[in-house]
C-alpha cells in the first residue's frame, strides 16, 4: 500500500545524495547493477519485453509460420465482430463480479462467525476445511467437481431431489447453469484465501475501539458497521483487488470441466487467448485479447485505489 | 499493513484477540453460540465433502463408490484403481518432475529476488527509481498477458517440452522482490555497516548478516511460490507433450481426458495420491501454510 509513497521518497533521497557524493554513488552503481544483472535479464526476457511484444503483436496478423503482416488496429476492430470473444468478455465479467461479491461477503460472514465460536476444536476444524481446497491443484479439483455434479456419477442431484427439486438439469451441459456451477466451484476452491486474509485483518483491530463504541451505547450490529468495517477496509480493498484479478484470469475450471461450452456459454477471456493463439494460430488476435485483459485489470486496480481514498480508513492507531 | 504484522509475528496480537473473545463471549447468548457453532461445523463438513468423497470412492469398486444413494461409510475395499492409475500414467515420474520443478523455482527465484531486492533497499545508484518503478509497474500486469511472447521465446530457445522451460520463466517473481525489499529496508543499517567495516563484501553482508532478518518473509514467500508452482496447470499444459516430462496437474488431466480416458475411480485414485500427502503436510504445518499465504496476500 505504501507503493506510491516509497517511490516518491526514493526519488528525493537519490536526488539529494547524488549531488553530495557522486563518487560513492558511482562505485555503488557498479555493485548494484552487478547484483541486478541476473534479475534484470530474467525480467526483460520473461516479463518486460513480452509485455511490449504483446502490444506490438496485437497490430500484426501472424500464424507463426508465414511472415507477420502489419495490420494496424484491425485486430481491435475484429474483437468487436467476433461473437465468441464478445461472449467470453461477458462471461468473464459476470464470473468476476459474482466471484468478488461472494468472496467478500462469504469471507466477512465466516470470519466474524468463526471468531465467535465457543469450541477451539470446532474453530480449528472450520478453518482447516475452508482453507484446504485452496491447496489442491485446480486441475485435480476440477476433475472432482466434474463427476460430483454429474447426474450419473455424482451425488448433488440425489440430494437436491431429496429436498424436493424436480427435473434437474445436467448442470455442465445446460447453457443456463454451467457458468453458475463454475462460480460455485471457484468459491469453494478459493474462499479459504479471502477468509484467512479477512481473519488476519479482524485480529488486528484494536480492542479499545470496540470498548469506546460500547461506552457510546453502540450495539453489536452498530459496532460491526462503525468499527469493524472501516477498520477492515484496507484489508477488504486488497482482498477485492486480488480476487478480482484472479477471477478475471480464470482458466482451469472452464478448460477442464466445460471446454468453454456448451456453445460459448462458459468461455473465459484467458481461454479465448489460449484457443485463438495456440489452437487457431492467430497470434495477433490472441495478443489483442491479452492487451484488453491487461488494460481492464490495470484500470480496475488503479480505480479501486483511487476510489478507496473516499472510504478506506488507513490510520489505525 | 497492520494485518500482515499480526500474521507474521502472531504474538503481539494475541492479547487483543483473547480479550475480544471474552467480550463476544459475554455478548452472545450461550444457545445462540452453539447454534452458530453447529452451522459453521456444517459449513466445514460441506466444504470437505468433495475431498472425502474422492478418497472413499477411490478405494471401493466403481459400482459402490458411485452408488445412488451415495454411501458415506465405505463397505468394501480395493486398491485396484490405484494399480490402474499407476499403469495408465507414469505417476511417480510425474511426481518427481513436480518436486524438481517446484524446488528449483522456489530456491532459485528467492535467490534472484534477494539479488534484486538488496541493491534496491541498500545501495544508492543512478537509475534506482527507474528500476524500482519498472518492477512495480509489472506488479499491475497480470501474468497471463505475457503468455504468447513467452511461449515464442521458449520455443525459439528450445525450452518447450523440457523441465527447464517450466523453471526458467518462474525465476522472476516481482512480488517477492517487492516484499523482500520492504523487509530489508526495515533492518537497521548499523547491523550491515558494522560488518562492512569489518571487511565483509556486499554478497557476504546480504547472505550472512541480512538473511536471518528476512527469514519469516522468505519462508512465507517459499510457501506461496511452492503452492503456485506445484499447482500450475496452464504452462505445463501449454509447453509440455511427453508424458514422462509432465507435472502432476497435467498428468491427472491427461488421465481423465482424451489421451487416456480412464474411468472416474482411476482418476480419483490418482487425485487421492496427490491429495493425501498434501493433507498430511497441511495438518502438520497448517499455521505456517495459512499464515504464509495470507502474508503474501496482504503484506504489500
Amino acid at each position: 500500500m505504501s507503493v506510491p509513497v516509497s517511490t516518491g521518497a526514493n526519488v528525493l533521497e537519490t536526488g539529494v545524495r547524488t549531488r553530495r557524493s557522486t563518487r560513492r554513488t558511482r562505485r555503488e552503481a557498479r555493485i548494484a547493477y552487478g547484483f541486478l544483472s541476473v534479475p534484470l535479464m530474467l525480467f526483460l526476457a520473461f516479463l518486460g519485453l513480452p509485455m511490449i511484444a504483446t502490444l506490438v503483436l496485437s497490430t500484426f496478423d501472424w500464424n507463426m509460420f508465414t511472415p507477420p503482416e502489419f495490420v494496424g488496429f484491425d485486430n481491435y476492430a475484429r474483437l468487436m465482430s467476433q461473437p465468441d470473444i464478445a461472449q467470453a468478455f461477458v462471461n468473464t465479467v459476470v464470473f468476476t463480479i459474482a466471484a468478488v461479491i461472494l468472496h467478500l461477503v462469504g469471507a466477512i460472514v465466516l470470519a466474524v462467525a468463526v471468531r465467535a465460536i465457543l469450541s477451539k476444536v470446532a474453530q480449528y476444524f472450520v478453518r482447516t476445511t475452508l482453507f484446504f481446497p485452496m491447496l489442491i491443484s485446480g486441475a485435480a479439483a476440477s476433475m472432482i467437481w466434474l463427476y460430483m455434479v454429474d447426474p450419473n456419477y455424482g451425488f448433488i442431484n440425489y440430494y437436491l431431489e431429496r429436498l424436493g427439486a424436480q427435473d434437474l438439469p445436467n448442470w455442465l451441459i445446460e447453457p443456463s447453469t454451467a457458468l453458475s456451477v463454475l462460480i460455485v466451484f471457484d468459491l469453494w476452491k478459493t474462499l479459504g484465501f479471502t477468509f484467512v486474509v479477512v481473519l488476519a485483518g479482524l485480529q488486528s483491530i484494536p480492542q479499545h475501539l470496540y470498548e469506546a463504541a460500547k461506552l457510546d451505547g453502540a450495539g453489536r450490529f452498530q459496532q460491526f458497521l462503525n468499527v469493524t468495517i472501516p477498520m477492515l477496509s484496507p484489508t477488504l480493498l486488497f482482498a477485492s483487488i486480488l480476487s478480482m484479478s484472479g477471477a478475471f484470469q480464470i482458466f482451469e475450471p472452464m478448460y477442464i470441466m466445460t471446454k468453454g461450452g456448451p456453445g460459448d456459454s462458459t468461455l473465459s477471456l484467458v481461454q479465448a487467448i489460449y484457443y485463438t493463439a495456440f489452437r487457431d494460430f492467430e497470434i495477433g488476435l490472441g495478443s489483442t485479447i491479452s492487451v484488453v485483459v491487461a488494460a481492464v485489470i490495470a484500470v480496475i486496480t488503479i480505480a479501486q485505489f483511487v476510489l478507496s481514498r473516499k472510504w478506506v480508513h488507513y490510520d489505525r492507531v | 499493513m497492520t494485518a500482515s504484522s499480526s500474521v507474521t509475528h502472531g504474538r503481539p496480537s494475541q492479547g487483543p484477540v483473547r480479550r475480544r473473545g471474552q467480550r463476544s463471549r459475554r455478548q452472545w447468548t450461550a444457545p445462540g453460540r452453539w447454534v452458530l457453532t453447529a452451522v459453521l461445523v456444517l459449513v466445514g463438513v460441506v466444504a470437505f465433502i468433495p475431498v472425502y468423497w474422492t478418497l472413499i470412492a477411490s478405494v471401493q469398486p466403481e459400482v459402490e463408490g458411485f452408488a445412488t444413494p451415495p454411501r458415506w461409510i465405505p463397505t468394501s475395499f480395493t486398491l485396484e484403481h490405484y494399480a490402474d492409475a499407476l499403469e495408465s500414467i507414469p505417476f511417480f515420474q510425474q511426481f518427481a518432475n513436480s518436486v524438481v520443478v517446484t524446488a528449483a523455482v522456489v530456491v532459485l527465484s528467492l535467490v534472484v529476488s534477494l539479488l534484486a531486492a538488496y541493491p534496491l533497499a541498500r545501495l544508492e545508484f543512478v537509475g534506482r527509481p527507474v528500476v524500482f518503478g519498472v518492477f512495480i509497474a509489472a506488479l499491475l500486469i497480470p501474468g497471463q498477458v505475457t503468455v504468447i511472447p513467452v511461449y515464442i521465446v521458449l520455443r525459439t530457445i528450445g525450452l518447450t517440452d523440457s523441465l527447464f522451460g517450466l523453471i526458467v520463466p518462474g525465476l522472476i517473481q516481482v512480488t517477492a522482490i517487492f516484499l523482500l525489499r520492504q523487509h530489508l529496508l526495515s533492518i537497521p543499517r548499523e547491523l550491515s555497516d558494522a560488518a562492512a567495516i569489518d571487511g565483509a563484501g556486499h554478497v557476504r553482508v546480504l547472505f550472512t548478516i541480512l538473511l536471518p532478518g528476512v527469514g519469516p518473509a522468505l519462508s512465507a514467500l517459499a510457501i506461496f511460490i511452492a503452492q503456485a508452482t506445484w499447482n500450475d496447470f496452464f504452462w505445463p499444459n501449454l509447453i509440455m507433450s511427453t508424458p514422462e516430462r509432465l507435472t502432476l496437474p497435467v498428468g491427472i488431466y491427461m488421465l481423465g481426458g482424451g489421451a487416456v480416458g480412464a474411468p472416474p475411480s482411476t482418476i480419483f485414485a490418482a487425485v487421492s495420491m496427490i491429495v493425501v500427502p498434501l493433507l498430511v503436510v497441511f495438518l502438520v504445518a497448517q499455521r505456517r501454510l495459512t499464515e504464509g499465504i495470507a502474508f503474501v496476500g496482504t503484506d504489500r
